[in-house]
Formats: C-alpha cells, sequence, structure tokens
C-alpha cells in the first residue's frame, strides 16, 4: 500500500509540472516575440542610442501596436477556446457563431453614426457581440433544450445575414470611407493607440478571471450538458458567463483591429495537442499562444512589403489555413 | 465559403456587385419586355419606310488607347458613356458633353453632367445599364475592372476606350484623344494649349526656388499616400515640391507610420474630405506641422487627372511658394 500513494501523487505532479513548464515556456517565447517585434520595423532603430525620433517610433508607433496585437491575440484565442468547450464543437469560433460580424457591425455603425466618441466604438462593438450571440442563442434553443448542431447553423445564418448588412453598409458609403473599411474588414492593427491596448488588455485579464472561474465547470460541460448537470454544474450560468466574456472579448478585439480570422480556431487546438483539454490550463495558455501569432504575424505584415503594410488578417489566414486543414488530417 | 468569412472582405464586396447583377429587378420583367419588343417590332414592321441603323453603316476607324489596345469605333459617335469623373470632364471640356448619354454616380462636375443617367459608379458599373443606353464608346479610366466586361461590351458592338494617365502629358494626351473620339480636335487643341500656358507660368515662376519636399496625404486613418505610379507626382514636381514617398511601389499605397514619421516632410498636402482634414498623429514634430506648413486641395481638383489638375498645380504652387507669386 505504501509505495502506491507517493507513485500516484508523483504521477499527478509530474502531469502538471508539466504543464506548468509548457506555461512557462509559452510566456518566454512571448516575451522573446514581442522583443524580437520591437527590434523590427519599416524603419530601423539602433537600440544603443534613440534619438528623439526613434524613441517616439518605438514607443508611440510601434510598441503601442504590438501590445494590442498580442492583446487581440489573446482575446480571440480565449473566446475561442472557452466557446469550443461549451458547446462542445471543435469548430465553434467567434466568427462561426456570429460574435464577430455582431461587433463588426456595432463598430461600423459606431464609425457612422458618433465618430467623434472614441469609446463608441467598443461599447457599440460589445453591444453587437451580445446581440449576435444573444440572437444566435435565442434561435438555437428548442423545447428540448439547446442542441449544439442548431446552434452552429444559427451562428452560420446570422453571420452570413450579418455579413451581407455589412456589405450593404459599406457600398452606401463614400468611397474615401469605403477604403479605411475595406482594410479594417480584413483585419488592421495599423490604428493601434495605447489607450486601445489598455482597454482591449482590460477586457483580456476580466474575460481570464471568468473563464477561469468556470474553467471546471466547462470540463464537466465538455462530457455532455446532462453529466455536468448531475455533477451539480449550474449548466444556464456558465453557458451566460461563457457567452458574456467571449462577447466582450471579442468586442474589444474587433473594435481594435477588425477581423483578424484563425486565431479563434486554430490556437486552442494547438493548446490542446500539447497539454490535453483541461480547460483550467487550455483557457490561460491559449491566450498566452494567440498572444504569440498575432504579434507574429503582425510583425510579418509590417515588415514583408516594407514602407507599405499588409493587413493582419491576411497573414493570419494564410497560416492559418493551411496548419487548420493540416490538423483535420492528423485527426 | 470559410475562407471568405476569415480572409476578404474586399473579396465579398467585390462578388456583392456580381450578385446585384444577378437579381437585378429587370431579370423579372424579361417576359414583358419580350412581349413589349414583339409589339414594337411589329408596329414598327407597319410603316413604310424603313430607317437605316446608323451604328451598321457608319464607317469604323481604328485609335489606340492607353492600353495599346487597338479600338474600332464609329466615325462619329454621338452616343458615348463615361465611367471616370475626368473622363466626364474632358468631355465637357471639349464641348462634348452632350454626347454623354451614361455616367457614374461619381461623375459630378460641371453642373450639366449631374443630369446625365448614371450606371453604377466607377469601381462597380452596372453593365445591363450600360448596354441598355446603347452607346458606341465606353470611355474608361483605370485598367483595374475592365477584364469583366469587356467581352460582354464588345459582343454589343460597343468599343472601350481606355486612358491611363501618369502625369500632365498624358492627360494633354487624353483630351486630344477624346476630342478626337467625338470630332472635336480644334477645341481640345485650344483647351490644352490654355493648359500648357497656365502650366508653363507656373514653371517658370518655381523654377529658380528651392524643391519643398512634402507628404501628399489622401486618408489620414489607415494612412494612405502617393507612391510611385501616381500621377500626382507630376504635377508635384511641376509644382516646385517633391514627394518624400514618390519611391514608394504602386500609385497609392498603405504606408507604415513608422517611415511616415521620419520622412520628416517640409509641408503636408491633405487630399481635403472630411475625415482627411488634419495631418496624422505621426506629423506632430515634422516641420510642417512646427512651421504650420499645412494646405488642403479640393480633393476633386488633385484626385482626378481632368483639365481641373491644372488649377490644383496652380494652388499648390502658391501655397509652397508664396513669394514666387506677388
Amino acid at each position: 500500500m505504501k509505495p502506491k500513494i507517493p507513485d500516484s501523487r508523483f504521477q499527478i505532479s509530474d502531469s502538471r509540472l508539466r504543464k506548468f513548464r509548457f506555461g512557462v515556456v509559452l510566456l518566454f517565447v512571448l516575451g522573446l516575440a514581442i522583443f524580437i517585434a520591437a527590434l523590427l520595423g519599416s524603419e530601423k532603430l539602433s537600440f544603443f542610442d534613440l534619438n528623439e525620433q526613434q524613441k517616439t517610433i518605438l514607443f508611440d508607433i510601434r510598441l503601442p501596436r504590438i501590445l494590442l496585437g498580442a492583446s487581440v491575440g489573446a482575446s480571440l484565442a480565449l473566446a475561442g477556446a472557452s466557446l469550443q468547450s461549451l458547446l462542445r464543437n471543435p469548430l465553434a469560433e467567434p466568427y462561426l457563431l456570429g460574435v464577430s460580424n455582431g461587433a463588426a457591425l456595432g463598430t461600423m455603425l459606431a464609425f457612422v453614426f458618433f465618430a467623434q466618441f472614441e469609446l463608441a466604438r467598443p461599447v457599440m462593438a460589445f453591444a453587437g457581440a451580445c446581440l449576435a450571440t444573444f440572437v444566435v442563442y435565442q434561435m438555437a434553443k428548442s423545447r428540448a433544450g439547446m442542441n449544439v448542431e442548431r446552434l452552429v447553423l444559427s451562428g452560420v445564418i446570422v453571420t452570413t445575414f450579418l455579413s451581407s448588412i455589412i456589405v450593404l453598409l459599406t457600398s452606401l458609403l463614400d468611397a474615401a470611407k469605403l477604403r479605411s473599411f475595406t482594410f479594417w474588414l480584413l483585419g488592421d492593427l495599423s490604428q493601434s493607440t495605447i489607450n486601445g491596448f489598455y482597454l482591449s488588455f482590460f477586457a483580456v485579464i476580466v474575460g481570464t478571471i471568468i473563464l477561469l472561474k468556470y474553467a471546471r465547470a466547462l470540463n464537466l460541460m465538455m462530457i455532455g450538458e446532462r453529466d455536468a448537470l448531475d455533477f451539480g454544474v449550474e449548466v444556464r450560468q456558465t453557458r451566460l458567463a461563457v457567452f458574456a466574456a467571449s462577447s466582450l472579448l471579442v468586442g474589444t478585439a474587433v473594435a481594435a483591429s477588425g477581423s483578424v480570422g484563425y486565431v479563434g480556431l486554430i490556437v486552442p487546438h494547438l493548446v490542446r495537442l500539447a497539454i490535453g483539454s483541461d480547460n483550467r490550463f487550455v483557457i490561460p495558455f491559449s491566450a498566452l499562444a494567440g498572444a504569440i501569432f498575432v504579434v507574429a504575424a503582425d510583425t510579418v505584415a509590417r515588415v514583408a512589403i516594407a514602407p507599405r503594410e499588409l493587413p493582419v488578417g491576411a497573414i493570419t489566414a494564410l497560416i492559418g489555413a493551411p496548419l487548420f486543414i493540416y490538423l483535420l488530417r492528423r485527426n | 465559403m470559410f475562407f471568405l468569412r476569415h480572409g476578404s472582405g474586399l473579396f465579398i464586396l467585390q462578388n456583392f456587385t456580381r450578385f446585384q447583377i444577378h437579381f437585378h429587378p429587370s431579370r423579372f420583367r424579361v417576359k414583358g419586355l419580350l412581349l413589349l419588343s414583339i409589339l414594337i417590332i411589329s408596329f414598327s414592321n407597319c410603316r413604310t419606310q424603313p430607317t437605316a441603323v446608323p451604328q451598321i453603316v457608319a464607317p469604323l476607324r481604328e485609335m489606340t488607347d492607353d492600353l495599346g489596345r487597338t479600338v474600332k469605333m464609329p466615325a462619329t459617335v454621338e452616343r458615348a458613356v463615361s465611367l471616370a469623373p475626368n473622363l466626364t470632364e474632358i468631355a465637357f471640356a471639349v464641348e462634348a458633353g452632350d454626347k454623354l448619354i451614361g455616367r457614374t454616380s461619381y461623375d459630378d462636375y460641371p453642373a450639366a453632367a449631374q443630369k446625365i443617367p448614371t450606371v453604377g459608379d466607377t469601381l462597380n458599373p452596372n453593365i445591363e445599364n450600360i448596354i441598355a443606353l446603347k452607346p458606341q464608346v465606353v470611355l474608361v479610366s483605370t485598367a483595374s475592372q475592365i477584364e469583366t466586361f469587356t467581352k460582354q461590351l464588345e459582343a454589343q458592338n460597343i468599343a472601350i476606350f481606355v486612358t491611363n494617365p501618369n502625369g500632365l502629358d498624358d492627360i494633354y494626351k487624353s483630351i486630344y484623344q477624346i476630342g478626337k473620339i467625338f470630332g472635336k480636335d480644334a477645341k481640345a487643341g485650344e483647351v490644352v494649349d490654355i493648359l500648357k500656358r497656365r502650366v508653363a507660368d507656373v514653371e517658370a515662376r518655381t523654377a529658380t526656388a528651392d524643391d519643398v519636399k512634402i507628404f501628399v496625404q489622401i486618408s489620414k486613418e489607415p494612412l494612405f499616400t502617393v507612391g510611385k505610379e501616381s500621377f500626382i507626382n507630376d504635377v508635384i514636381n511641376r509644382a516646385g515640391a517633391v514627394s518624400v514617398t514618390a519611391n514608394v511601389p504602386t500609385a497609392y499605397p498603405k504606408l507604415s507610420k513608422e517611415t511616415a514619421l521620419a520622412l520628416n516632410p517640409d509641408a503636408v498636402i491633405l487630399s481635403d474630405s472630411p475625415d482627411n482634414r488634419e495631418p496624422n498623429e505621426v506629423f506632430a514634430n515634422s516641420p510642417a506641422v512646427k512651421n504650420n506648413k499645412i494646405f488642403r486641395v479640393n480633393a476633386e481638383l488633385i484626385s482626378r487627372p481632368s483639365p481641373r489638375i491644372v488649377d490644383a498645380l496652380e494652388q499648390i504652387a502658391r501655397d509652397l511658394h508664396p513669394d514666387s507669386f506677388q
């Protein structure tokens, strides 16, 4: 009897140690990614003696953009990871469920009607994301409870419906505004400000706290909602909390950078491949990995055809789509 | 489907117009139109004198457009559609405005042009509307999207003439060409002579002055400017200035803000529109902002390769070299 107890204890701590180590590695890589991204750009900076102008370039333009990129990546990956667990669907993602397009429509309306208020964009993006989620959720609900297939289907319908409203709006806007929107729709971080980063980072902190609080419940819900109920999980409350947190995360991310695709889809999958599907780890590690992914992609977007720029969404899709196909084939 | 949603808003935008064409209400009126045309044909047969159709009888002539295409068109052009505001302006300048039967919604100058029916906008012209107007020639300004409808129009015996001006000399050429199309060669020559005289005057006045390093801001957020391939560079150079982005590829690139900040322009020219009334924040410490050398130029004047580009040229030269114009 005696040798078994320390053995099993040892095993648990070993698995946890491995996960802990993975987290430390991710944190280190994120730091490294931010450092390298700060070294690269269309303007060469000699870091040993920066003049006034180079300081402005580094601290007012380059760093806010890198930090906002990290924050946006974390937001999208967090939303993707939690929605996938909640809906027990590996395809669940802010885009598929209409959350992103709700946020995009909200941002556009804010831009058209309340252009003078800086806060209108994130607030209306959040409202749009919430509204889209609510509509999708109501459509998916039936007397027999919520059915996942119905939910994904409603998500697709709401997404395409909102897409057509967005296209209609851009057709009605004049040419000058159209140009900024077509860029923004592709995902663009060039309008980053340090205030935008603070707001997005605040959403990441709040979102992570909420989602970690429900991580255990999400673990049980991955088995099935019935079983989760039997285990004493507050299913309704968990669902509401995850929807609210992902709306907040996606809303602030979309308001800051438009539609940066594939982050919420592939990052959580890669994390699960590495450390298994325990949400207490998948959620925080997805945030770190998502941040790394977008920082790297945006560095490519900034440097590839300098001094011109590519939209970061094009780069994430360019990397994300083949990677996703590879993951599909592997499984 | 998946990629569309994620990847490319632009793609969705471009495809949307195809849907518009596809679901255009006139499709549903086809049967009615058919009935109507049968009626019209039977009535026209009752007439004793058959009228000759001018398009078929008129002899064809050949002209070479800016893409090097050989365009066959009738010797006399009485019905033309313009798909760009600068071409509409040129047609009116050579006194052929009365021969335009269609324009885009962007073509708002001169005021008389606004009475002409529209056929969509420059980016998305409506091909059904164009064909229904039965033009002999369609005037196109950029080479960007003509592939999509060239074949359809040419199948209807409608000639497509493309202009692609890279500078003032090319704009003069466009004026001559459009004058020739409408049989207004003399008037076109007059117009060009006046423009050349005005440009020569500006060049003489700014000849001795040092070139001013300017940044042309097309859009504040995201930051768009004028690159290597834009005709505006030529205008800037003749105004006694040099664009700090003259070596950036493409015509209207989106510029990195870091690069923009390091350019330190001595003056900023704003293509004036409601969301482009101030220079971008990256220029806060540039000589341009410090010395208050910020100049707004009517976006219509600076962005259209039309005769009015010389108005923009004169204004920029005056703004940058006030001493030379006293």
